[in-house]
């Protein structure tokens, strides 16, 4: 999904307009997103709700990472294949002024994007065995879960902070971008 | 906010009204499984005792949604991928234009300097933009279109514009 959107014309000039992000990314995204917030923040931690919204949010990661396998190019694995080398060169790139503007997932923000899902799943899978009879009132499962918690809470702080110091650096207005799925890249920079 | 979300909802585009539903069905069905197969499972582990043919009913159903979940994620993913080859065929047209453009440049036999004022022609910029553009005179764009209108054989910028529109419109054949 890196096509450029023919016939559409960027805000600014020579801005060029990339559609990244398919429907059912966004629709994931925003869906977890949601669940977390409600899960952190809204539903009884002890209540049916609570244990509800977890398993959605759990089936709609599950259903994420299928997509990695079988979706469209920005949205797969292999374009953004976790490793911390490139992210170190991404750093370096960054304080070397390079402008150039990644279309899928910076690899800083692809290393954030695995660690949010391993999280997630970390707290759906101790969720649910706090609700086994095997698990039932295991002390280590509900301090790993809200170990996990804890983690998951720094991780969002982490990438929202990355994605609003991110749109400040490349000037792609990132959060429009995963709610209409197009990024707009000015057309003095290069994308990768 | 509210109208980027709307947009999220009612995205523009008939394909991609497409593929935001299948988005959203995809979603729904892949909970719906979830929700579904958890029940199933419960009811094994939990073991009530049960009627095997219910069991039976209830595992069909399971498969039943799994393989219409399997069935829309292709269709969404055959749905995206053909849609990113109808914007590279778009864009392929595109640059086709720009020969059919350049042809009929050279037919006519524009000078360099028409050929520019022709470009912004097409592009929509009337004769002052193009002065200021091409920091020239009014009264020398003016002249330089006349030239342009005359060699094209047309009687204004409407006509010309319309030779342009006729090639886009032609049938392929």
């Amino acid at each position: 999904m890196t096509g450029r959107v023919a016939g559409e014309r960027g805000g600014r000039m020579g801005a060029r307009t990339y559609r990244v992000w398919d429907p059912l990314v966004r629709i994931t995204h925003w869906g977890v997103a949601l669940g977390v917030l409600l899960n952190a923040g809204v539903t009884d931690p002890d209540g049916r709700l609570h244990e509800q919204v977890g398993y959605a949010v759990l089936g709609l990661v599950v259903l994420r990472l299928l997509w990695c396998i079988v979706g469209p190019k920005t949205a797969r694995f292999t374009t953004f294949s976790p490793s911390p080398a490139a992210a170190m060169g991404h750093l370096r790139d960054m304080l070397s002024g390079d402008r150039a503007v990644h279309l899928s997932h910076n690899p800083l923000g692809a290393l954030m994007v695995y660690n949010l899902w391993l999280t997630l799943l970390a707290l759906s899978a101790t969720g649910i065995m706090m609700g086994t009879v095997a698990f039932f009132g295991a002390d280590w499962v509900e301090e790993l879960h809200e170990a996990a918690y804890g983690w998951l809470m720094l991780s969002v702080a982490l990438h929202v902070g990355g994605v609003i110091f991110d749109q400040w650096r490349t000037g792609v207005p990132l959060v429009r971008a995963m709610v209409n799925g197009r990024k707009q890249v000015a057309g003095d920079r290069p994308v990768k | 906010m509210i109208f980027a979300v709307g947009k999220l909802l009612r995205p523009g585009g008939a394909d991609e009204r497409r593929a935001a539903v299948l988005a959203w069905m995809t979603t729904i069905q892949a909970l719906c499984a979830l929700f579904f197969i958890g029940d199933v499972a419960f009811d094994l582990y939990a073991g009530d005792g049960q009627a095997l043919g219910h069991l039976w009913m209830e595992s069909f159903v399971a498969v039943v949604l799994l393989l219409g979940l399997g069935v829309l994620i292709v269709e969404l993913r055959q749905l995206l991928l053909r849609m990113d080859r109808v914007t590279a065929g778009l864009m392929a047209a595109r640059g086709e234009m720009a020969e059919v453009i350049e042809a009929f440049f050279s037919t006519w036999g524009l000078t360099p300097a028409e050929r520019d004022v022709a470009l912004m022609i097409l592009k929509g910029l009337d004769n002052d933009s193009i002065a200021t553009v091409r920091g020239r005179a009014a009264g020398t764009v003016r002249a330089q279109s006349a030239a342009i209108y005359a060699k094209a054989g047309v009687d204004g910028r409407t006509q010309f514009l319309s030779l342009f529109m006729e090639e886009l419109l032609a049938d392929p054949e």
